[in-house]
């Protein structure tokens, strides 16, 4: 079944909130407010993830992983090729010296923790992303949005309640 | 005085920040031309000396380092400041920050890459470059990994590149904005580009938010490690007067503090040109200004305790190097270094000062100007005072050459920092907003305490 | 596969050398220089100029401090209030010390010097990118920089001067570092003639440039593991070790009546090199 989406404009955090927390205690038909409720914002602001429920984030797993994939590649990199073909004595030291060898092992884990921390951003926000079918430039200006799809059935209800909350500005995608 | 005005409108944020990226002063473009002779007389130099060879910069066998290397490190810890703005008060949730930041990291990533073309120009054989990087080759020939050089090689171009992305990640939601609300051409193209489809959904900022703090915390140890490898250049070498133990944390405390002073010379010029008054506060040049002055603090007890430290040493070799620099033919430029970076700073103690906008100025060029002067006189003295007699009392006077390229760095910095301000917004809208936001919010916390006393 | 490797020799590639690694065989290159006997005249560095192609600059780079001599003689004087100071004039001559613990090796970026086989400081000149930190490094500053390409300068080498160029020796370009090689060219020669016949290189088959002109035998060069060398014997008889940081025989009594000593060996870069005390004036 196909499903529309509706935008609704709102000028501070608390009006949005109380928004959602009605969005979340009725029940429409088509519209589950878990998956088809997404607020935007011009700023971070912590409220938001508290009135939406705890969503999780797993950017800290790619961190984790890239930083010690790093390091194991560096240390064994640096070691490998000091141990090579060209085994090649410098300065007495041994040929496989510790202290330089973790010097650099310490910056490749950071390389690879900044790196796939990137990555991982990347793919848990779902950048780079395409433009979603509704839109305000005024969400990066100062406006709160909250965007909702749904199934035409519950259209209805949901536009009652952001006018009942007194939206500022509506937009609905036009039916297929 | 206040930090920032609370009832400022979001809006006018947006207005006012943007406006930087179409028409600032005329002073803009003055600053810009005069950035852009100057570096184009180090690049002058720089043909020169390719063609002719190392010697027109007149260093000799003895003295084989000169001002490219103490301009390096002055660059590298240029660069260290911007994390301290970025990194660390934002762990510490200083948000006097959120307005400044945004340029201090700018400044990072282009000191950075000025330091990266000193030891460009430094090498004798700059078309052989690459032999540093330890890039797979059929031969099995690898850099040598022992080398302080390259584990700088390695800790720049990870700061470098770390940097650029956590200026880049800090910087998504504004292209956004910039985004929205330019006009049609070539930029728009760009920030639509940049800004990746940011559209400011929970799910983003959610993850925006982990991605930062934990960038942030990579950047804070990287940093310190990156000026301790440069200080272990010196360090780990042998030489007398190099080979001290308190050297990194030297290094750092030098780094934080040359970049400290740029800050406030960048703030004020930026604060000019731009017309950004309701941002960049005399509240908040205030808090830099008592920051830089601790940093400095810190520095001179570290310089002390490196001369006491060679002082009461056994080491009669690094004595003499000591002894050499603050009565021999460097002696001007030591106790320049001294006055400027030790005793200069105390009027930064006095509150009538710290919000002077000419003498704060003045201040912050000469404490830059001290910070340049400690670098090359860590590199020079050693060289002209040695373990071996041969070597002494050879002081070799750096030739134009040497000097054209430490003023073309400047000229390339400027312009490169003059370019990223007027093509990015250099203070950061989204998080003024947050902290306007914040700020009215715990007021009107206040406001309805009063009231309930009543 | 260097993983694989890394793991085999393990142990091996933890020797710190040379304090506990077996000396180096067949061959150990050291020289010991009778400062006695020196002269001061610099035949060894006129000498080293001609068989190693090092440039002559000119008196005006000479000023500038960018001369190349490999082999240089300092010069000290006594400053115990003689009638001419001279008269306590102290010559030695200096060059590469080729370190079993050089210094210089572990700071090039590139690996462009390392420590061979036969116990010599190497220098690679094609992979030289010209940092200069092994001289920043070298407590004896006997590196030298090509400063500028001296194959093309004017009068380095005047025209039919071109002709007695060493054609065993590479003439450097600029953007390089350079230094004494122990006459490397010669040693290899040496060494590869001695394999083909199945030895190893006799006692007086090679010398270097420098110990060839010495008009007064000051220089003495060989192979410090052969019992029969003079190196060796010399080394023996003035109980230097080269192994050592710190001397027995200047352990026991503070100061030994032996001459050999080594310089700077306090700061562990165990060079090849020793000198004998000069005990004599040099102008009575």
């Amino acid at each position: 079944m196909s499903k529309r989406h509706l935008l609704a404009m709102f000028s501070n955090f608390d009006e949005a909130e109380l928004v959602v927390k009605e969005l979340r205690s009725t029940s429409i038909k088509g519209f589950n407010p878990d998956d088809d409720l997404v607020v935007k914002s011009p700023i971070e602001h912590p409220e938001v993830e508290e009135f939406l429920g705890d969503k999780p984030v797993y950017v800290q797993w790619f961190t984790l992983f890239g930083a010690l994939m790093g390091g194991l590649l560096g240390f064994f990199l640096i070691s490998g090729s000091q141990a090579g073909f060209y085994a090649q004595m410098k300065g007495g030291k041994p040929i496989v010296p510790f202290p330089p060898n973790f010097v650099l092992t310490y910056e490749m884990f950071i390389l690879g923790g900044v790196y796939i921390s990137i990555l991982g951003f990347l793919i848990c926000a779902g950048l780079p992303a395409k433009r979603s079918p509704l839109y305000s430039t005024s969400v990066s200006e100062d406006k709160i949005a909250i965007l909702v799809k749904s199934d035409d059935g519950g259209i209805s209800a949901l536009k009652a309640i952001f006018t009942k909350h007194q939206a500022l500005e509506i937009q609905e995608e036009a039916g297929k | 005085m206040k930090d920032i005005r609370e009832d400022i409108a979001w809006a006018k944020i947006n207005k006012d920040v943007l406006v930087s990226l179409e028409n600032p002063r005329k002073m803009y473009w003055v600053i810009v031309f005069s950035a852009l002779a100057l570096f184009s007389v180090g690049v002058g130099c720089e043909v020169y000396q390719y063609n002719v060879g190392m010697g027109v910069a007149n260093l000799n066998n003895p003295n084989v380092w000169g001002l490219y290397i103490a301009t390096f490190i002055f660059w590298i810890g240029m660069s260290h400041s911007g994390t301290l703005l970025s990194a660390i008060l934002h762990l510490m949730h200083a948000d006097w920050r959120k307005p400044i930041y945004r340029f201090a990291e700018a400044m990072t990533t282009f000191s950075l890459m000025t330091a990266g073309l000193f030891v460009m120009v430094h090498i004798g054989r700059l078309w052989q470059f690459y032999y540093a990087f330890p890039y797979p080759s059929e031969r099995w020939v690898w850099p040598n990994f022992q080398s302080p050089l390259l584990w700088d090689a390695m800790a720049i171009f990870t700061y470098l590149s770390s940097s650029v992305l956590f200026l880049y990640v800090g910087m998504i939601p504004d292209l956004a904005i910039c985004r929205d609300n330019l006009h049609e051409g070539w930029r728009k193209k760009l920030y639509t580009f940049l800004a990746l489809g940011w559209e400011g959904t929970d799910r983003q900022w959610r993850n925006f938010r982990i991605t930062y703090l934990t960038i942030a915390c990579f950047l804070i140890p990287l940093a310190v490690s990156v000026h301790s490898i440069v200080a272990s250049d010196f360090a780990m070498s042998q030489q007398p007067g190099w080979h001290v133990t308190s050297f990194p944390p030297y290094f750092v405390a030098g780094a934080l503090y040359s970049g400290c002073a740029a800050i406030i010379t960048l703030f004020i010029i930026l604060r000019y040109v731009f017309k950004f008054e309701d941002y960049m506060t005399k509240s908040i040049l205030k808090k830099t200004v008592r920051l830089t002055f601790a940093i400095a603090m810190v520095w001179t007890y570290l310089n002390a305790v490196e001369f006491a430290a060679v002082w009461y040493g056994h080491d009669v070799d690094a004595k003499q190097v000591l002894i050499q620099k603050a009565t021999g033919p460097f002696a001007p430029f030591w106790w320049g270094m001294i006055f400027c970076g030790s005793v200069l700073p105390l009027i930064l103690a006095f509150k009538r000062f710290q919000t002077n906008i000419p003498v704060l100025f003045a201040v912050s060029l000469l404490l830059n100007l001290g910070m340049w002067l400690e670098r090359w006189m860590i590199v020079a003295p050693t060289f002209s005072h040695g373990y071996y007699p041969w070597v002494w009392d050879n002081d070799q006077w750096p030739s134009l050459v040497q000097w054209g390229m430490v003023m073309g760095s400047f000229g390339w910095f400027t312009l490169l920092f003059m370019i990223f301000c007027k093509v990015f917004p250099s203070v950061s809208m989204y998080e003024v907003k947050e902290m306007v936001y914040h700020r009215s919010l715990h007021l009107k916390k206040d406001e309805t305490a009063e009231q309930g006393a009543h | 596969m260097s993983v694989g490797t890394l793991l085999e020799n393990w142990s091996e590639f933890r020797h710190f050398h040379p304090v506990d690694d077996k000396p180096h065989d067949p061959y150990k290159w050291a020289m010991s220089i009778d400062l006695d006997t020196c002269t001061g005249c610099n035949a060894c560095s006129v000498a080293c100029y001609a068989e190693n192609n090092i440039p002559v600059v000119g008196k005006e780079k000479f000023q500038h401090g960018q001369q190349m001599h490999w082999m240089r003689i300092e010069r000290y004087w006594s400053e115990d209030d003689r009638e001419f100071p001279d008269q306590g004039a102290q010559f030695l001559p200096m060059m590469c010390q080729q370190c079993e613990a050089a210094p210089c090796e572990t700071v090039c970026p590139v690996g462009a010097t390392n420590h061979t086989a036969d116990g010599l400081n190497s220098q690679i000149y094609n992979r030289c990118i010209g940092s200069r930190y092994c001289s920043a490094n070298c407590p004896f500053k006997v590196r030298y920089f090509n400063w500028y390409d001296y194959p093309t300068v004017d009068n380095v080498w005047p025209a039919e001067m071109t002709r007695q160029l060493n054609p065993d020796v590479s003439v450097r370009g600029k953007g390089v570092m350079e230094k004494c090689t122990f006459c490397v060219q010669r040693l290899r020669a040496v060494e590869v003639t001695a394999k083909s016949e199945g030895r190893i290189v006799r006692e007086g088959e090679v010398q270097t440039a420098c110990q060839q002109a010495c008009p007064s035998s000051a220089i003495s060069f060989g192979n410090l593991v052969d019992p029969e060398s003079r190196v060796h014997k010399q080394w023996a008889a003035q109980q230097v070790v080269l192994e050592a940081d710190e001397q027995e025989k200047n352990k026991e009594h503070g100061t030994s009546e032996l001459r050999g000593y080594r310089i700077l060996e306090e700061l562990r870069p165990y060079p090849s090199v020793m000198y004998l005390e000069q005990v004599r004036e040099s102008a009575v």
